[in-house]
């Protein structure tokens, strides 16, 4: 659609080592990855592998050890917009604020901010809301404006750390049909960190399975389905094989992540 | 849902009573409402008549504790002569001019200690050092320094409101959610734009907690200070004055007064709250 503002996200032996008390701790071990522009990949793993920090590192919100993270073809002011997990957005402004406020870090005219975010509170379904204050809002509502605000940004590349981590059941499989819609118009390049292998499955083109502490890719897993999606694809036989197959690989650490904790 | 063939005016009845049960239950809490507002106003007039009773068939000692009455008569007495407000204008001026100035320097100075790790290392620990001091004990210097002028006694309200600011609004920037510095930073927002959208809203919640406190602080100080004998007018004066004097009626007036006005600027200040943060939630 728009192969100017496709970016490819590549990330080369990133390795992240903190310290906790005397000894230190691999948090990543040279974890690479290239993510195909306009393509949507998601990371799961187990608790503490890394992934998370793996995706703050590529917002620049984490510095990385060692290992190069380069965003080619990501001349956009906001490389990268990112979508947190739950109280991302700013309390203290309107919802329609919220949205706009990437636009305006990056000196957009208080017009044009308008116009977009108002396009964008619209595709969300969230135009009534324009004026409110997020604590009026309900959880999946405040998703709503935290992706909105992503997407309005116009940042070639989103980074979703568990945006809908936070949802009920039901309100999640809501949220997750309109994310595909949404990304579905748009085409832009996400690299998504969920625990909820479904979740993984019915969003992404791409799968990446992490493996424990230190996390490194265990296995990298095309999505098969086709586009447009829709949740029908949960009936058919190989959503049950890949998401069978994703746990396998995954059961072990999982276990060894939760006795360690 | 019921099968029955009569259904509907069964489940008309039915529908009608829950309602009829449901009105009774929201008048009930509605009476307890007005109950509860009544009890809130009648209990301190029903004090007042207590003690106005008391006082005059002598059950209190009227000297200790004149009749409310009495106090209201030397009130306006003492606002027909002018005298109230020649002591209550200075306490005002030292309370709004020294804890005005006094807040605003312990704000900025917070909030520049909340966003910068470096000013924090080097004057967190001083004013840590200096917080738990007594501010009424430094009043001497004070004295000794300026002389028995205005000036010392504003300084000391300065330094009083300064000083639970700056706690106050370095907590404020503390407290902010670590998610929504990050959001920030994730959308480009540095310098001056990250204090203005980011640090500024996040730390007022601190920031108006400190002040209510501020001002019950200040106007403790103010008080104290006035009744040194460094001071010939405000409502301090008046009322250590009275004491001296032996006249309870505007010992009285003079602590009804004060308290008045530290009602007032709380009310004040949490009024200001709810305009300027509309976000809080509650």
């Amino acid at each position: 659609m728009h192969p100017v503002d496709h970016a490819t996200v590549v990330a080369e032996d990133v390795s992240k080592v903190f310290f906790s008390g005397g000894e230190p701790v691999w948090a990543l071990e040279d974890f690479s990855l290239t993510v195909e522009p306009g393509s949507f990949t998601c990371i799961v793993g187990p608790s503490g592998c890394g992934k998370s920090t793996f995706l703050r590192i590529l917002g620049g919100l984490e510095e990385r050890t060692v290992g190069e993270v380069t965003m080619r073809g990501a001349d956009h002011p906001v490389p990268a917009a990112f979508v947190f997990q739950e109280h991302g957005v700013f309390p203290w402004m309107t919802v329609q604020d919220n949205v706009s406020f990437g636009l305006r870090m990056t000196g957009t005219g208080a017009r044009e901010r308008r116009e977009i975010a108002q396009d964008w509170l619209r595709r969300v379904r969230l135009e009534a809301f324009a004026d409110s204050y997020p604590h009026q809002l309900s959880g999946g509502m405040r998703q709503r404006v935290a992706i909105a605000r992503a997407f309005a940004t116009g940042s070639p590349v989103l980074l979703m750390d568990e945006p809908l981590g936070a949802l009920d059941a039901q309100t999640r499989m809501l949220m997750q049909e309109e994310l595909i819609a949404l990304w579905e118009a748009e085409r832009k390049t996400v690299l998504m960190v969920t625990h909820d292998i479904d979740e993984a499955i019915i969003l992404s083109d791409r799968v990446i399975v992490m493996s424990g502490r230190p996390g490194t890719v265990r296995e990298d897993l095309a999505v098969p389905f086709e586009r447009p999606r829709s949740f029908d694809i949960e009936r058919s036989p190989e959503f049950g094989e890949l998401r069978s197959r994703i746990w396998n690989l995954l059961r072990e650490d999982v276990r060894a992540a939760e006795e360690t904790s | 849902m019921s099968t029955i063939d009569s259904a509907p005016s069964v489940e008309d009845e039915r529908a009608r009573r829950t309602l009829v049960a449901a009105r009774a239950q929201r008048e009930r809490d509605r009476r307890l409402r007005y109950r509860d507002l009544t009890l809130s106003i009648a209990a301190p007039i029903v004090l007042v008549l207590l003690w106005e009773v008391s006082a005059r068939m002598l059950i209190i000692d009227p000297r200790f504790f004149p009749a409310p009455t009495r106090i209201l008569a030397a009130g306006i007495d003492m606002v027909r002569s002018g005298e109230l407000w020649a002591h209550t204008a200075p306490t005002l001026v030292r309370l709004l001019l020294g804890g005005g100035l006094g807040a605003i320097a312990g704000i900025v100075m917070g909030l520049l200690m909340g966003s910068s790790r470096a000013l924090n290392a080097t004057l967190g620990p001083l004013f840590s050092a200096l917080y738990p001091l007594p501010k009424i004990a430094i009043f001497p210097i004070l004295l000794m320094i300026f002389g028995p002028t205005e000036l010392p006694k504003i300084i000391a309200v300065f330094i009083t409101t300064f000083f639970v600011m700056q706690i106050a609004s370095v907590s404020g920037v503390w407290a902010i959610d670590r998610k929504l510095l990050e959001a920030g930073t994730a959308y480009g927002a540095t310098g001056f734009d990250r204090f203005r959208f980011v640090v500024l809203p996040g730390a007022m919640p601190f920031v108006f907690s400190g002040l209510k406190t501020a001002t019950g602080t200040a106007v403790v100080v103010v008080t104290a200070v006035e009744f040194t004998g460094a001071s010939e007018t405000g409502l301090g004066y008046l009322i250590w004055n009275s004491w001296q004097l032996f006249i309870p009626e505007k010992l009285y007036v003079g602590l009804l007064v004060i308290g008045i006005i530290g009602a007032v600027l709380t009310a004040l200040l949490s009024r200001s709250e709810k305009l300027l943060l509309p976000w809080r939630r509650g």
